[in-house]
Formats: C-alpha cells, structure tokens, sequence
C-alpha cells in the first residue's frame, strides 16, 4: 500500500475530473453524429438529448467520488494510526521501568484528582437531590453575624401570613429514647412540621406521609421511619405501618418508611415525628430550622421583601420578651445552607491534588525527554530515510498516547478507590460524601486529564526530538558530544518548574501542620484528662413529675459519687471544646444596648454546683454557684468566666453586676455572683468571648443532662460501674454518647488533622518527584559532561571543584525553582487563611524552613552524581575519545 | 437462506456495465457505444444513468478508474474491472439467469 502522508489531499478536484470526462463524452457523440452528415448546432442538441439528465448526472457522479475520497482518507489514517501504536507499545515494553514509572505517578495523580474532584462534584456542583432543587430556600432570622433559626411564634406567623411560597415546613432535632419492651435505645430524631416532606417532594417507599390533622395538638403523635431504622428495628415488614412504638416513653403510631435513597435533609435519621405547635406564650425559644419551596418562575426578591414585611409586622406582638428590631428575616439556597463553607478547604484539596498531577507530568516530560535525546540519532536515521518530520512527532504522540492511555487506565482504579475511601472517612468533615459518584462529569475530567497529560508529556519531547537539521544530529553519530543546549534548558527548565510548583504545597502543608499543632496545644482550661462524659435523656412520659426528675438526678449522682475511683460528678447542658448547647443575649444594667441594635450574646452553660470542681476551674473573683441558687424561681446569680468580665468591664469587677437576660424587659435583674477561669466552648480554634454559667435547676427543662465525672485513674476502668448505676435506677433511660474529654478534644480536631494529613502527602508526593527530577537532570549533566570533567582533572582541578561544578549547576535550577515557588506561596496560601489557627498565612518561619528543608533535600539529590563525577577516570575517558 | 432478491433496472445496468469490462478497459463513451451495439437498440439506456453507474461501481470498489490517452489521443478516463467487479459480474450474471428462466418457465406454462 502507497504511504501517504495524513494531511494529504487530491491536487485535483473530483468536480473537474467529472466534468471532464462528461465534456469529453459529449464531444465524442457530437463528432459521431457530425460524421453522419448532421450539422453542428442539431448535433449538439441530440447530443445533449441522448444524453438524458446532464445535472442530476454531474451532481450524482460528483458526490459518489467524494465520499469514495474521504472514505479512503479515513481508513488510510487508521491504518497509519494502528501502526504508530503497534510500534510506541512495542518500544515502550522495551524500557518497562520508565513505561511504569510514567504511568504510576501520572495515573495516581490523575486518579487522586479525578476523586477528589468528585467530591466536590457531589458537594458543590451536583444540585440537591429534590424535585425543582433551585426552589428550595431555607428562611432564618438574619441578625448578622449570625444566622439564627426560626421560633414557634415566628414560623406560625409566616405561615399564616405568608403569599409568595408555595409550602414550608420547619425542622429540630433532638434525641429520643426508642424503647422495644426489652432494651432501650437513643435514637435520632427530626421533629418535623406536617408539611416537611411535601416541600422537599420526598414520599414515603410504604404507609403515607403526614397531613395537616397530624400536626394539630392533641392527635395522637405521628411518626416516619427511616428505611434504615425500619429494617433494623421494626422488622423491615410492611405490618410496622400503623403500630405504636415508644418514644421517650409516650405512644407514636408509624404511619410511613422513607425509600432507601434520601436526601441531605432525610440523611442520619431515625424517625420524623411530627411537630404539633401550640399558641405561643412569648417569642422564643428559636429551636425551629425553616425550608420552604418557592413557586414556579417566581421573583425572589418579593418573596425576600415578604420575609422582612412580616417579621416588621410582627415585631410590636412581642416586644416583651424580644427587642431586637435590627434583625430581619431573611433566605438563602437550601444546597449553600446544607452544603455550608467549604469553598476554602475544596480548594485548598483540589489545588493541592492538581498541582501533584502537574508535577507527574513535567516528571513525566522530563524522563520521556531523556528518552528522545538518546534516540536522537535513531530518529535522524529515520527521517534521513524518508520520514516525514509530522510523521516522527505523530510516532512520538503515538508513544505518549500510548502511556496516558496506560496512566488513565490506572487513574480510574485509583479514582474508584478514592471515592470509597472518601465516602467512608470524609463523611464527617464533608458535607454529601455519601452521594458521590464517578459521573459522566468526573469521567468527562479523567478524559481530559489524560489527554492533557499525553499532550504535556508527549508533545513537548516529541517536538523537541525532530527540531534541530537531522544532518546535525546525523554527524554526531557516534561520539560524545557536550549535549545539545536546548535540551539541557528544556530539561532544567522542567525541573525548575517541579520545584516551583513543590513549594507552595509544601509551605500549605506546613501551615496547615503548624496550626494543627497550635491547636492540640490550646489550653483547653482545665485539665482534660480523667474525665468521661455521657448524655442522659429520661423519657418525658415517665417523668412529668418534677419530683420523680429531681430524685434520679440527685440518686444517680448520689450513685456514682460513691463509686471506686470516682472524683467528683457534676452535670451540665454543655461541654468543651465545642459542645455549648446554648447561647443567650442579655442587656447590662450599665451599658443598655440602644434600640436597633443587637445585644450582646455568649454561650450560656447550665451546671450542677460541683461542675466547676469536677473540671478543675479556678474562682478569681466572688463566689461560685450553690444549691440555693438553683432553688430561686428567678435567675438571680450566675457565675461569668473571666473572658466575660473582660469584654464587658475591663478596667473593674464584674461581681454585683447586672442584666437581663434573653431579652425580657419585665424581669428582675440577674446578677454576677463570681468570676471563674476560662473554657473552651465554640471550638479549640474559636476566641474566648466569654461564657455564662446558670444553675440547674430539676425542673422544665432538666429531662437532658450531660454527666460529667472526673476519676482518679484512666476514666474506662469507672465505665461499667456508671453504666451499671444509670441501670440500675431506671433501666429505661440509656446512657449514650459516653466519651472520655480525650475523645471529644480528638473528634474536634478530626478535620483540621485530616486536611493537613491530605495536603501532607500530597506534598511528600511533590517533593519525591521533584527530587527524582533534579537527580535525573544531574545525572544526564555528568554523564554529557564526562570530558569536560576529566580534562579538569587532568588537568589539576581537585575533587572539591568537581563537586563544586556539578552541584553548583544543579543548586541553580532548585533555587530558582524554590524562589518562585515561595514567591507565588504568599500568594496562594493568602487563600486558605481561613483555615489556619495560630499562625499567618505569611508565616515567615513556615517559609524558611520549607525552603531550606527543599534545598537540603535538593542538595543531597545532586551530591549523588556529583560523586560519581569525582569518581570519573580521567585518562580512561579521554583515551576513549 | 433462500437466494438473494433479483435486482430490477437499476441492478440490470451495473450487470451490463460490468459486462462490457469483462473484456478490458474502456472510457464511458465507449462502453456506452458497445452496450447500444449488443441490445440492438432494444434496451434505451441513458447516458447519464450510465455514466451514474460507472461512477457507483467506482465506490463501490468493483471498477478501479484511471485517467489514460484516448483513441484520438484525449484525455479520457479509463474503467477496468477489479477482481471484486469480476466476483460481482459471475454472481449477478448467474442470478440474471435463474431470474430469466423462472420467468421464461411461468411464461410457457402459460
């Protein structure tokens, strides 16, 4: 078969070629019917009339040709194509270590991008997984910073007042005692209005959904089970429909099962009861998240104006007990309310993640070069021969399309594994793990990665292998030459830009380790170790009496107090580091916050008196609650910490000082009994604003405590025994979420760790390949440079020169890697300040250390070869020349 | 699997074309002269539907087309069978012949 280069095209067009064989034909026919005597014009005409359809002829013949034409093109380039490959595979299974070491490091990069690119598919870009998710919103009350949740009496207002959604519904959550007859259990618990999940347009797999009745008070509750929950706990059988079960004590009918797949919203449940609100007294507590479903085409800001047009009008209705007329109501997508802020850390990963495959690939460029600068000459020879220069680079292409094909093959593996790593650890630091995927758009990314690699490690080396006279390279055959410049440039130009692009996610890493270490070593305020923490919740049905309330708590403790190896036991509605259950406003006696503006808020912590003894805090001032203090029907004294009565009187004392709490007017003023140490309660990372704490009281609200005990020895030895007491009281209430202060400091630090863990190795993976780099290029360098050293030695020049020589030229391609890559750090690292702690995203001491670690590590790669040049025998060489 | 459906006009022409090469390359407008001459004038054939068939064999592999001198010393195009056309012609000359004798049976039963 005649070879024929790709870009080759008829020189003659098929429409002339057909137009002249017509031509001919009616020429031809002329001149026979002319030698029958007939004269020209009629021969002419019968010419064409014998002829038929002259047009339709032309135009048939025409397109017949072409497609013969292009079809020919076609196979012709799949045969040239299937043999490039056939020989870049067999080439390339001639130097399987550079084969798989090109597609390791470049499939894993690709690989590790491809998951965690789709994880933030799952999180950002894939929309909700409801029905017409953009017209889903969550409404809140908007006092800013802060976003707060909604309360009985605002929801039931905007509902009734409400024209511009189509249905909303409100959601809290809290835990509930589940009990079988035989054993009881802590569930999860949405308390959803009737209408939850008509605007999500979830339906129940089995049973129905709520209705309006059930959301009247006093139908008997109503609850929805999750498919899970129904298969775990209720038999997983239709006839769980319509029987009772026992929540906190008191009777629920099932009346529906969710299906398997949910949603964001549905996602970690048990059950959904039903919320059944009554007439509100006063205008909080605000315990009421808020989702509603906007109309079809509808214009937003009417329904933001309605928002704030109702919380106006409702504001007179309860300027007793709420006074802040700054705060107004507003919305936002429900996917930015589910999703939250993460924005910082998915770039920060996919950054990281890219860079690393970037690196692979000038990694990659950087070897394959090597390759085609010691195949110079045979590609010479091949275009000497005939081969068209476009049919060397497409020979070149082939390899390299060969390896991304290698390299993307691997990726997807790697890529599978990674989202199953992703979805099983990073579902508590990431929000939708559970609904990633590989994706037509993750699928559509590894495609495009892999051709970008092809492209960056194959098109670079191949142009590279064919530029330059091949008479040149044909007269160098043969003998050593000093190594052609522009590949030496090319070669450390690659390798500059691995460093470049090593330090800036080596300099993250090391924010990001630096902050993790400022962060285990925030003093949390007491001392953490020795102490375990549990949630105990008694059922309500079982104790409506204030009595039978009051007698466990002070039994339990009388209990546990008693116990081998036990300190002190306390409880409270909160814990540290980051487990404050409330916060409150309040107005201060001496500086009244002004109308239209907001109070000032502070976590606000319910203990027993021995807390602050069983956790180690010191009194600096006044007095620390006692049993009386619990016993006022009014909050009359609490106990502030020491950041408090710095924020708000810091040249004085707090003690005797007053305010009113939770934004009642009528109230009596409630005073600062004393001032105690500081503790941790919005976060490890978050400042001191200073906390509150009130006493507890056994009544109302004290159906939820946290016990807090503080042991002698290690904490899971007194485990049982606890466990044992709380059974042994009431074997119905359960003791969950048991975990040592140990336990809860570690889980807050779970995320900050797993980032900084990520970018770690991600950046260990740079550094590697960086270093695999710049050892490469000095190895080419010695080895081209062997006469050049040897006539130095021979010369006289010491060992130390040569050292000197080949270190010195490999320090100037890292260093200069090393300066632009800090240059664009403080840049990029501006960007994730958000999640350092405790250090600038600046931080010159990170900075230096990074670099000079990189140029020490650099700096041992070069020495490697740099002996070997020491090593040289001068007059070897030189004789062999 | 019965025999292959008989093509009708369209068919028959590519049959004749084809037939015309057997004995060895032609331009069109001797093919056409020598079809004419072997009807007898009792088939009218268009030369464009020839000229249309030429060029459908040419894709179709069964003619290979090239540009060679005339007789008067033109530039003509020149038609010989490939040996595709040559497997084409024994097939569609045994199939003409089955389809013929079929009829020809019916028409004397008659």
């Amino acid at each position: 078969m005649k070879q024929r280069p790709f870009w080759y095209i008829r020189r003659r067009s098929v429409q002339a070629e057909v137009d002249e064989e017509l031509r001919l034909h009616l020429e031809m026919r002329v001149e026979e019917l002319r030698s029958t005597g007939m004269p020209v014009e009629d021969a002419r005409r019968e010419a064409l009339k014998q002829f038929g359809d002259l047009e339709g002829a032309r135009e048939y013949c025409r397109r017949q040709d072409e497609e013969k034409e292009s079809e020919m093109q076609r196979s012709l380039m799949f045969q040239d194509l299937g043999e490039d490959i056939r020989i870049g595979l067999r080439s390339l299974m001639r130097v399987p270590i550079l084969s798989l070491t090109v597609i390791v490091t470049v499939g894993v990069g690709i690989g590790a991008t491809a998951a965690i690119f789709s994880a933030i598919d799952a999180a950002l870009l894939r929309p909700l997984p409801y029905a017409h998710p953009e017209r889903l919103v969550r409404i809140y009350t908007d006092a800013p910073p802060f976003k707060w949740r909604f309360s009985a009496a605002d929801y039931l207002a905007f509902r009734e007042q409400q024209t511009q959604f189509e249905e909303s519904a409100t959601y809290t959550d809290r835990t509930v005692i589940y009990s079988d007859g035989v054993s009881s259990d802590v569930a999860r618990a949405r308390v959803v209005s009737w209408a939850f999940f008509s605007v999500l347009a979830v339906r129940p797999a089995i049973g129905r959904d709520f209705a309006e009745p059930d959301g009247r008070p006093g139908t008997p509750p109503s609850v929805v089970a999750s498919h899970a929950f129904w298969q775990q706990r209720l038999g997983g059988r239709a006839d769980a429909i319509g029987r009772p079960i026992k929540l906190d004590g008191a009777e629920h009918t099932v009346i529906g099962v969710l299906p398997a797949l949910s949603g964001p919203l549905e996602r970690r449940q048990d059950l959904f009861i039903v919320q059944q609100f009554t007439p509100p007294r006063r205008k909080g507590p605000f315990l009421y998240s808020v989702v509603a479903r906007l109309p079809e085409g509808t214009d937003r800001s009417l329904a933001a104006g309605e928002l704030r047009a109702v919380n106006k009008r409702i504001f007179p209705m309860w300027k007793a007990s709420y006074q802040d007329d700054r705060a107004t109501w507003g919305m936002e997508d429900l996917k930015g309310a589910v999703v939250g802020d993460v924005h910082a850390i998915a770039g920060l990963a996919l950054g990281s993640v890219a860079l690393v495959w970037l690196i692979a690939c000038a990694n990659a460029s950087n070897l394959l070069i090597a390759r085609v600068t010691s195949r110079r000459q045979e590609l010479a020879v091949r275009a000497a021969l005939g081969a068209s220069r476009g049919r060397v680079v497409r020979y070149l292409l082939a390899e390299s399309a060969v390896l991304a094909t290698g390299a993307v093959a691997l990726g997807a593996g790697v890529a599978w594994a990674g989202v199953q790593l992703l979805q099983g650890m990073g579902s508590t630091y990431f929000p939708r793990t559970q609904e990633m995927a590989l994706d037509t758009r993750v699928v559509w990314l590894l495609a495009g990665l892999a051709t970008c690699s092809g492209l960056i490690f194959g098109l670079v080396p191949a142009l590279h292998g064919v530029g330059g006279s091949v008479d040149a390279s044909l007269r160098s055959l043969g003998r050593s030459s000093t190594g052609n410049l522009a590949v030496r440039r090319l070669r450390r130009a690659l390798v500059a830009a691995q460093f470049a692009i090593a330090t800036p996610l080596l300099i993250a890493a090391g924010l990001l380790l630096s902050s993790l270490n400022q962060m285990k070593n925030v003093d949390l305020g007491f001392d953490q170790r020795n102490v375990i923490t549990g949630s105990i919740r008694l059922p309500a049905a079982q104790y409506q009496d204030a009595g039978r309330v009051r007698v466990f708590w002070d039994e339990l403790a009388r209990r546990v107090t008693a116990l081998p190896g036990v300190a002190g036991v306390a409880f409270t509605d909160g814990l540290p580091p980051n487990g404050a259950s409330n916060r409150n406003n309040f107005d201060l006696e001496d500086f009244p916050t002004p109308p239209g503006q907001s109070q000032p808020v502070a976590p606000w912590v319910s203990t027993t008196p021995e807390y602050f003894r069983v956790l180690g805090l010191r009194l600096l001032e006044g007095r620390l609650l006692d049993e009386r203090d619990a016993l006022t029907e009014n909050l009359e004294t609490v106990v502030v910490d020491r950041a408090w009565a710095r924020r708000f009187f810091p040249d004085g004392s707090a003690v005797g000082k007053r305010f009113r709490e939770g934004g009642c007017t009528a109230c009596p003023w409630t005073s600062v009994g004393g001032v105690v140490s500081e503790v941790k309660y919005l976060g490890l990372d978050k400042p001191d604003d200073g906390t509150v704490y009130w006493p507890m009281r056994g009544t109302e609200r004290g159906l939820d405590r946290f016990l807090v005990v503080r042991t002698h020895a290690s904490p899971s030895g007194v485990l049982p025994a606890l466990q044992r007491a709380v059974r042994e009281i009431d074997p119905s209430v359960p003791l969950s979420k048991v975990a040592t202060m140990n336990d809860l400091v570690a889980q807050s630090l779970e995320r900050p760790q797993s980032l900084s863990f990520l970018v770690a190795a991600f950046a260990l993976v740079a550094l590697v390949l960086s270093v695999v780099g710049i050892y490469g290029v000095m190895g080419y360098y010695v080895q081209q440079h062997r006469k050049d050293i040897s006539i130095r030695m021979a010369l006289g020049g010491s060992s130390a020169d040569v050292l000197r020589l080949v270190m010195g030229d490999g320090m100037r391609v890292v260093i200069a890697g090393i300066f632009v890559g800090a240059l664009a750090a403080l840049g990029l690292t501006r960007l994730m300040s958000s999640l350092l702690f405790g250090v600038s995203a600046a931080d010159a001491l990170t900075f230096v250390t990074v670099s000079a670690g990189l140029a020490i590590v650099a700096l041992a790669a070069c020495f490697v070869p740099a002996r070997r040049a020491v090593g040289i025998q001068p007059a070897a060489v030189l004789r062999n020349d | 699997m019965g025999a292959p459906p008989l093509f009708l006009v369209q068919g028959t022409l590519d049959l004749l074309v084809l037939r015309a090469l057997a004995s060895g390359a032609m331009h069109g407008y001797g093919i056409a002269t020598k079809v004419r001459e072997r009807t007898g004038g009792v088939l009218s054939i268009e030369d464009a539907a020839l000229y249309q068939s030429l060029h459908r064999l040419d894709r179709q592999g069964l003619v290979d087309a090239e540009w060679g001198p005339s007789e008067n010393n033109r530039r003509a195009r020149f038609y010989t069978l490939t040996a595709a056309g040559r497997k084409r012609l024994r097939e569609e000359t045994a199939n003409w012949r089955r389809y013929s004798r079929a009829v020809e049976a019916v028409l004397q039963d008659a």
